[in-house]
């Protein structure tokens, strides 16, 4: 039996949230909005909160884990976000029509972070990697709890040093891989000094 | 059941994270000020390093061995930590997760099936040190302090054990308390466990088959009582909510050396005090009595056999109007500090406590507050946002100084690679 456990459904609850106030906001005028707001959200976290407890009864068992490629859509966010951050014109004449077309900005830690707890930051300090877009200065954002399979840019430690390098996984070696002429591909041969670090999921760069 | 997870050598292990060098080394993290030694990585214990040992007394050793010694790195440790307690939070459900200091939480395991307790703790500790980097040892048991026994069980033997060790029947339990050295049970002090030996328990074996009414005579009430109950394997602590608001607040530092003028110990006790009503602000109380003291140096005892405090001045004073206004608290805490000082001594430490909390919407509800007030603490708001956005204290009171010479030393930080962008790890 395969099943993916969309990972912690509590930390989607809160741009559920978000997302409903926005849609009742749409449907109801400003003067029912109050009113329906509060009971539709209660409702609906009920719902909710139901999920969550069915999902935590399966989360112990240990055939039921995060799904490393599915997971990524479904990860959970972890910023609390309120309703009242969602911002508004603020008009004193005519009330600004799309106020109620409001919605919460675009966060990037939504987007670049996906595991919080899992995920550090390093600054690049070679051109090693360069071509896979990767400069020195950038930031790498590395999430541990990504799995370290081939061809993934790894930050990894090779005797005691951090290295940034495309991983290859063959049959009976590892090898980093550099994305530079300049460079020669590492082979791993005691695996003892070697370990990954973590999974590079995203580059900052600066233009 | 109740598990008990704790950080194997937790400060030490959040330094090789991003000190990978130190892999296999032997590293020891000093406490504030490069004190004592707080915290040693296995290798470090091997070479016969102790605990809480002052770094002067070690230091020999530790040079002779190149013993890597590190500066407490607040800041890591709290945002690895965080990361820690997050990853536990993530894969349990809401509530059974409590934390209990920087590098241990208890949780409540009552969802899971016994049969499945092995797997799931295998499941924990691997997942932990994957998202985090940090290894852990979980101990299980029917209650907090057998959990306890089994953590400190699975520390031992760690290659035996795996660092996991489960006591589910009485078996195992009986087996665990007799390894278990009476002063080694959690909740039992040095000078408990010294009068118990007298009784001849020494271990906690002995101790656990005495009825509970001796317990309630020779261990001191309730407490005692609750002790034992949990060593026969019942469950009498239960978990425990965050405790979210403090009921006193205390900010209290060595100095970097000795100091004798006046005009650093009033910068300290500012900066101290600006730093307590930050804390103060943040979980919403306003402080109705303030305390102050200041420690001076142990004079010098020739045939001195251990460590000798010095004599310490302290005093307590109530506040007209409770208050979280940082001006306000600052003047209380530096004229209280001033009617202790006396010229010519020398100083080692000083500390600021607040007390007697009140919520602080009841103030801003209290229609007798002048609006004066209200503006006031719209400003220590935007000095609190400024301070934690652009850190460093980038906004502070004039009596804080600029020089601070009487500063913690910690000479021997590494870098804050979690929570600055000029610190980050480099990569190659």
């Amino acid at each position: 039996m395969h099943l993916t456990f969309v990972s912690s459904p509590i930390y989607v609850k809160p741009i559920d949230k978000v997302l409903i106030l926005n849609c009742l906001a749409k449907i109801y005028s400003p003067k029912q909005r109050i009113n329906t707001l509060k009971k539709g959200y209660k409702l609906i976290s009920k719902i909710l909160n139901y999920l969550v407890n069915i999902a935590n009864k399966f989360s112990f068992m240990s055939f039921i884990d995060r799904d490393p490629g599915e997971g990524i859509a479904t990860q959970q966010i972890n910023k609390n976000y309120q309703s009242g951050q969602i911002i508004q014109a603020n008009a004193t004449g005519f009330g600004a029509a799309s106020d109620d077309f409001m919605e919460r900005g675009i966060d990037l830690n939504e987007q670049l972070i996906r595991n919080k707890p899992a995920t550090f930051f390093f600054r690049v300090n070679s051109d090693a990697m360069l071509g896979a877009g990767i400069h020195i200065g950038d930031i790498l954002i590395v999430d541990r709890s990504l799995p370290a399979s081939s061809g993934k840019v790894v930050v990894a430690v090779l005797n005691g040093e951090f290295l940034v390098r495309r991983l290859q996984i063959q049959e009976h070696s590892i090898s980093l891989v550099p994305e530079n002429k300049r460079y020669g591909t590492i082979q791993v041969a005691q695996l003892e000094q070697y370990s990954t670090w973590g999974v590079v999921s995203f580059v900052i760069h600066s233009l | 059941m109740q598990a008990i997870v704790d950080c194997n050598s937790f400060y030490c292990s959040c330094e090789r994270l991003f000190q990978p060098q130190l892999q296999n080394a032997p590293v020891v993290v000093l406490s504030n000020n490069d004190g004592c030694i707080v915290s040693r990585s296995d290798e470090a214990k091997q070479l016969g390093i102790a605990m809480a040992v002052p770094y002067f007394q070690a230091k020999e050793l530790i040079e002779k061995n190149k013993v890597y010694a590190f500066s407490s790195n607040y800041h890591l440790y709290g945002d690895i930590s965080w990361r820690v307690m997050e990853t536990m939070r993530q894969l349990l459900p809401k509530g059974s997760v409590e934390v209990y200091s920087v590098d241990e939480a208890f949780l409540d395991l009552k969802h899971i099936p016994a049969d499945q307790l092995q797997d799931f703790c295998t499941n924990l500790k691997n997942k932990i040190e994957t998202w985090t980097g940090i290894s852990v040892s979980i101990g299980v048991g029917p209650n907090k302090v057998l959990s306890k026994v089994a953590n400190r069980l699975a520390k031992k033997n760690k290659i035996k054990t795996g660092c996991i060790v489960i006591l589910n029947d009485t078996k195992k339990i009986q087996a665990a308390l007799q390894q278990t050295p009476i002063e080694d049970i959690w909740g039992i002090g040095f000078s408990y466990s010294e009068k118990l030996k007298t009784y001849g328990l020494h271990t906690a074996y002995a101790l656990s088959i005495k009825d509970l009414s001796w317990g309630k005579r020779f261990l001191g009430g309730v407490t005692g009582i609750r002790l034992l109950r949990e060593l026969k394997g019942a469950q009498s602590h239960s978990m425990q909510a965050p405790r979210t608001e403090k009921k006193m607040i205390a900010t209290t530092r060595m100095f970097g050396r000795e100091v004798t003028d006046w005009q650093e110990i009033e910068e300290a006790l500012a900066t101290y005090a600006t730093r307590a009503a930050e804390k103060l602000r943040r979980q919403h109380s306003a402080a109705g009595g303030i305390s102050v003291f200041l420690l001076k140096k142990a004079p010098i005892l020739i045939d001195a056999s251990h460590y000798h405090r010095g004599r310490q001045a302290s005093g307590y004073t109530v506040l007209d109007n409770p208050t979280q206004l940082s001006p306000d608290i600052i003047k209380a805490v530096v004229a209280l500090g001033k009617s202790l000082f006396e010229p010519g001594e020398i100083y080692k430490k000083a500390g600021v406590i607040l007390s007697d909390f009140v919520p602080d919407n009841a103030l801003q509800t209290n229609l007798f507050v002048a609006p004066a007030d209200a503006k006031r603490k719209k400003l220590m708001n935007v000095i609190d946002n400024m301070n934690a956005a652009y850190r460093n204290d980038i906004l502070k009171f004039g009596t804080s100084g600029t020089q601070k010479n009487w500063k913690m030393r910690s000479e021997r930080r590494s870098k804050r690679y979690t929570t600055r962008w000029q610190e980050l790890c480099l990569v190659r």
